[in-house]
């Protein structure tokens, strides 16, 4: 069997040690380290297939790293921080990290957020269908099926979805759901967003109301639930 | 054109009233004359003349008499139609009309110019009390500031400006270089500034205070302005009572800073002895359970090991939600907090809190009835949650794990009104206000489920900080109703489907 190989890194020892453990219990193959410049050559000597970072690192600053990595590796960059506060969480994100975990963390939590990370999404040019749980997605017809019966979607209700079909169990943050769909001189108008959500949920959700696909990541973004994925 | 007309009806006013009063006299007489003596006459021409008396200066007035003299003697006494002075008697008439006339008039323009003076004081004082009041009920110097321009330039006729000194001990710049020079001037020397320029008179007067120089103000009048005149004294009397307003602001300020200080000084040792309590107690239950198990594992019982094991989680996550709400009280509390809002639906943060709970171990989940088609909101969102969340888990915590409760949204005038209800024991009236504060806890608080009366002030400060309110209520049939309101956002931020051209 192929063992996926994490990058774990963090500055505090019992802190880097635990996480460690409960990787290593998942089955994971793990290697460790404690500054951003030591996390950047363990890079360059074996890539890794995803990065658990710290964002208080003594050296260099997390969301640095993360933009260092991301001008040359694809690999999924999952955040792991003390910093509660959403802007730390969007800048991350922003920046090209994958998810973002608050310490202190639920095992579960942090295992379902590496699992999700690390199924690679399938890229654009391969793909003409996407199925996220019972949705399927037909991106050359632009058609939504939802368990098989097709629902009409206006053009900025397809696109939305798209954008967050392809980042399927991921938080896609505001900035860049709005950069996607409504471009770049629109990254600031949440609202439009609001509106928007609200309208593909009355399409896409069972009840509108209590929201099981499109979930919201308060101050943040939003995620799309694929079924096999996060309770 | 309508300034020459105005000057043509005061000069047809002052000529028109003698003019009148003569031409009136004579016709008056010409009436009597077939019924009455010559003396009768007389008495006619001299009531008109005591008549324009009471109402003109002592010239019009004694000029106006020997007029009407010469015209009672041209038309009344014989030879008519000729001027001749023949008896002593009509002299004696004569002189006593002009003095009466001189002496009328004389009297009623004293009593008309005392008159004036009571009604220039009496204006002034008013002037001076409804600014009295205006500052009186003003909080800051800039409010100060703006009530004096309007009264001083009301007062004055023409554009005035309050300058004040900077908390950096400089005076506020002026607009134009030459009110800046002035006003600088002014203020430093501590002295009355005019000058006059063929653009306008400027006038700036020092504001002082009983230990510095406060500000100064300026006034560019219509009129010719004097110091040692009426107004001179009614501006230093309206600059005078801008002086005390601004010491007695300063004042409560200083007063305000200082009870703030001990305030925080007061929060700072309450913290401490909270915090050396509630950090301590679970900290020592987690070294207790993990130094039980080293070394040990072999040894203890699987099962109870996991009991220890988990008691070690739940005191962490305890230490945990403390630690957070230490934390956002300070943040709520720093005086440089500023909220990121962004258009948010009530929905997504009433679920998100919601979903909170009803994932945990609840028998009852908590049910949530949101108003279809709310208007955005502008807010915080993590923090409204966190509200919520706040409220819901007192709503647990003092009604218990089965209890029903519920969360209510709705749009209330131009606001959204959230309600937590739970039939739990109820908070009492007496009690309604206190749970607010910091420290305080209910009468049916728990005395040690960690926590420590932080929740529901932090509750107020995040709806406060929204520009919301937030109360407690009895609900009906039992048990507690905490509300709070939160304003929509602006109409701008309320997209409708329509204006965003989507096709």
């Amino acid at each position: 069997m192929n063992r996926s190989l994490l990058l774990v890194v963090e500055d505090d020892p019992e802190m880097r040690s635990v996480v460690s453990f409960t990787l290593r219990n998942y089955g994971y193959d793990v290697r460790e380290a404690a500054t951003g410049a030591e996390a950047l050559s363990q890079i360059q000597t074996r890539t890794p297939d995803a990065m658990v970072l710290d964002l208080g690192l003594p050296d260099i600053d997390g969301f640095v790293v993360t933009a260092c990595v991301r001008q040359e590796h694809e690999f999924p960059i999952i955040v792991l921080s003390a910093r509660g506060e959403e802007q730390h969480q969007v800048r991350a994100l922003d920046s090209g990290a994958n998810d973002y975990v608050t310490k202190p963390f639920r095992e579960g939590e942090l295992m379902a957020r590496i699992r999700a990370a690390l199924r690679r999404p399938v890229p654009v040019a391969e793909r003409r269908d996407l199925n996220v749980g019972d949705l399927r997605i037909d991106s050359t017809q632009r058609r939504v099926f939802v368990r098989g019966k097709e629902v009409t979607l206006t053009r900025t209700e397809f696109d939305l979805l798209d954008t967050l079909a392809r980042n399927a169990d991921r938080v896609v943050t505001h900035r860049q759901i709005l950069r996607a769909v409504w471009g770049a001189e629109h990254v600031d108008e949440v609202h439009y967003l609001r509106v928007y959500i609200k309208l593909l949920r009355t399409k896409i959700e069972q009840d509108p109301a209590r929201p099981t696909r499109i979930l919201t990541t308060l101050g943040v973004g939003y995620r799309l639930v694929s079924s096999e994925s996060i309770s | 054109m309508a300034s020459k007309m105005a000057a043509l009806t005061r000069a047809l006013r002052g000529y028109g009233l003698p003019v009148g009063c003569v031409v009136l006299s004579i016709v008056g007489a010409q009436l009597v004359q077939p019924y009455g003596h010559l003396a009768d006459l007389a008495m006619i021409h001299l009531l008109g003349i005591v008549f324009l008396s009471l109402r003109s200066s002592v010239r019009t007035s004694v000029v106006a008499s020997i007029v009407s003299i010469f015209a009672f003697d041209f038309f009344f006494i014989s030879p008519k139609f000729a001027l001749a002075w023949s008896d002593a008697e009509s002299i004696v008439t004569f002189v006593a009309m002009v003095v009466v006339a001189g002496v009328v008039s004389k009297l009623s323009e004293n009593l008309r110019r005392q008159e004036q003076a009571a009604r220039a004081t009496a204006a002034r004082t008013q002037a001076l009390y409804e600014l009295n009041v205006e500052l009186s009920s003003s909080r800051d110097a800039a409010e100060l500031a703006a009530v004096t321009a309007r009264h001083v330039a009301k007062l004055f006729g023409g554009p005035a400006t309050v300058l004040l000194q900077t908390p950096e001990g400089a005076l506020e710049p002026a607009e134009s270089a030459r009110d800046r020079t002035l006003s600088q001037s002014a203020w430093s020397r501590r002295e009355f500034v005019k000058q006059s320029a063929p653009s306008g008179t400027a006038i700036w007067v020092p504001v002082v205070g009983a230990h510095s120089s406060l500000g100064a103000v300026g006034l560019k009048p219509k009129a010719p302005f004097e110091q040692d005149s009426e107004q001179g004294f009614m501006l230093s009397a309206c600059v005078n009572q801008l002086a005390t307003a601004l010491e007695r602001v300063q004042l409560a300020g200083a007063v305000r800073r200082t009870q703030l200080e001990a305030e925080g000084e007061r929060l700072r040792s309450s913290l401490l002895s909270a915090v050396s309590h509630d950090l301590k107690t679970p900290l020592a239950t987690m070294i207790a359970a993990g130094a039980a198990l080293i070394g040990r594992t072999g040894e203890i019982e699987p099962k109870a090991a996991d009991e220890v094991l988990r008691s070690l989680v739940s005191e962490g996550e305890r230490l945990s939600r403390l630690i957070h709400n230490l934390l956002s009280v300070s943040r709520l509390e720093s005086s440089t907090v500023e909220l990121r809002r962004t258009p948010e639906s009530v929905d997504d943060i009433v679920l998100s809190a919601v979903e909170r709970f009803n994932d945990r171990s609840r028998k009852t989940p908590i049910v949530s009835e949101i108003a279809p088609d709310l208007p955005l909101i502008s807010a915080e969102p993590v923090l409204l949650e966190q509200v919520l969340v706040n409220l819901l888990e007192n709503a647990t915590r003092y009604s218990g794990a089965d209890s029903s409760i519920s969360v209510h949204a709705r749009a209330a005038g131009g606001a959204v009104l959230v309600q937590v209800e739970d039939n739990g024991p109820g908070i009492a009236e007496h009690e309604r206000e206190k749970v607010f504060e910091k420290f305080y806890r209910g009468q049916h608080a728990p005395k040690s489920d960690g926590g420590v009366g932080l929740g529901l002030t932090i509750c107020r400060s995040i709806i406060r900080a929204h520009g919301g309110r937030i109360g407690v209520r009895e609900r009906s049939g039992g048990g507690t109703l905490v509300e709070f309101t939160v304003p929509f956002a602006a109409a701008r931020e309320q997209l409708s489907r329509e204006a965003s051209l989507d096709s």
